[in-house]
């Protein structure tokens, strides 16, 4: 077994990195989006806004009673998500998929996304308007 | 210039969707640094480039208590110190990123980096930013809970209750030397008589003089402070004053002057030093350091023109009390 030999001190790092949050993103999600308000959108992209300092995605949702919504869901800033290998194809119109993420506090249609999935199950990853923090979820199975 | 950015990084990136392996560096390579110091044609040190701080963005800005004195670890101890930091940061960073998180590690620009240093904060000895002044911790506590932004607690009003961040203006001097989640980038233009800074997050210019004029007057404030900058052998020392009282830097605000050296290192990058003396809210001055490394070209960071981040906080605010009202 390791020793830990720095865990006290990065115990004390945690600590000091709290309080530093607001200097790791451009803005947070909380001010913008509502927590209580979880969304799962199935859709097609009409389009993708790559403007900073977040990137939007346009989707066509269609509801049970088939009339369509138009949702924009806030992804990263364009200039990390060409860093991570994303590029002008990565997201065509006509593309479906699935966005998990919560809603504006306004009630309007717009959400946050974190990660896309495609019909195959591959997931994409938007970034968001998080801040910074690495992934909180373990399951990378094809949401449903 | 959106598409010219687009197709800079198409050409540049691999077209798969699936991002790199941690910490793996995408598209070009970055230039190596010149073996000796250069010149410009005028006869001044050339530190011109594109230089990335990314190398150190792991380190944290003071250093914990614990490690005393100590400003770098020894190679045998590194290994494990870096693989401590790193599960460290991993596992806090789900009650950081609030409920949706903000994606795996290799999403982050400073992630797997192997600095050994313990702090970017070089002196006092102990890495650690020296105690705010009584005038200063009572300036916080009049200063209440707000001034926060979008990481604060409100309320939101106005245009005006956002910080310089939220608003795209500026994440401040010498933040905006500092790392962050991305665009941890900046250029370095010369001409005679002038130096121009360029940070890559919100894309602000500082266009620094460097021919011995005087600061402006001080009724004259400005977002990024007034700077004025001279030759020191090979190093540019760039002193900063006239900030303004929105300026929020540590505790300090108007009264904050910072004085900035970089120091071309042959075969190596820019030796970044930035001191601040405000005795108004320090203790004592305090400096810290960073050591740059070539980078490649920046991408343009259009900020405030698609930043609808404003209009959805202040209209949720709105909704909100709208809710509130309604429940009474």
């Amino acid at each position: 077994m390791r020793t830990r030999l720095f865990s006290v001190v990065a115990g004390v790092a945690l600590a000091v990195s709290a309080a530093a949050v607001p200097a790791i993103a451009h803005h947070s999600f909380a001010a913008e989006f509502d927590a209580k308000k979880p969304v799962k959108l199935r859709g097609t992209v009409t389009k993708m806004e790559w403007i900073n300092p977040h990137s939007w995605i346009h989707i066509d949702v269609k509801t049970p009673d088939g009339k369509v919504e138009k949702w924009m869901v806030e992804g990263g800033a364009p200039n990390a998500l060409l860093r991570r290998g994303w590029n002008r194809n990565s997201l065509l119109p006509g593309t479906e998929i699935l966005v998990e993420g919560f809603q504006a506090k306004d009630g309007a249609l717009r959400a946050n996304g974190r990660d896309i999935t495609f019909p195959d199950g591959k997931k994409l990853f938007v970034g968001s308007s998080g801040i910074g923090a690495p992934d909180e979820r373990s399951d990378d199975k094809p949401l449903k | 210039m959106r598409s010219r950015l687009l197709t800079v990084a198409g050409l540049a990136m691999a077209l798969g969707l699936i991002t790199a392996a941690p910490g793996a560096a995408q598209g070009p390579t970055p230039p190596k640094a010149p073996a000796t110091v250069q010149r410009t044609p005028w006869g001044d040190p050339d530190i011109q480039g594109v230089w990335s701080f990314d190398s150190e963005a792991g380190v944290p800005f003071e250093r914990p208590q614990a490690l005393g004195t100590k400003a770098a670890v020894a190679e045998s101890e590194l290994e494990e110190f870096l693989e401590e930091r790193e599960a460290e940061r991993a596992e806090r960073a789900p009650t950081l990123g609030g409920i949706t998180g903000a994606g795996p590690t290799h999403w982050f620009e400073d992630w797997g980096q192997k600095s050994n240093r313990t702090s970017l904060v070089i002196d006092p000895a102990d890495g650690r930013v020296p105690a705010l002044t009584p005038e200063a911790q009572a300036r916080q506590r009049a200063g209440g809970q707000g001034g926060g932004g979008t990481f604060g607690n409100g309320p939101f009003n106005s245009f005006s209750d956002f910080t310089n961040w939220d608003r795209c203006i500026t994440r401040g001097k010498p933040n905006v030397m500092f790392p962050t989640i991305y665009n941890n980038n900046t250029r370095i233009t010369q001409g005679p008589g002038y130096v121009a800074i360029t940070y890559e997050m919100i894309h602000e210019t500082d266009i620094v003089p460097v021919d011995g004029r005087a600061h402006l007057p001080e009724n004259l404030r400005q977002w990024l402070g007034n700077a004025r900058g001279h030759w020191e052998g090979d190093t540019l020392v760039i002193e900063t004053t006239n900030f303004t009282d929105r300026t929020n830097y540590r505790g300090a605000t108007s009264t904050l002057k910072v004085i900035e050296r970089y120091t071309p290192v042959p075969g190596k990058g820019l030796r970044y030093e930035m001191t601040v003396d405000d005795p108004k809210t320090f203790t004592r001055k305090w400096t810290a350091a960073l050591n740059l490394t070539p980078s490649v070209d920046m991408f343009e960071y259009a900020c405030h023109e698609g930043n609808y981040a404003i209009k959805n906080v202040l209209s949720g605010a709105r909704a909100a009390e709208k809710a509130q009202g309604a429940a009474r």
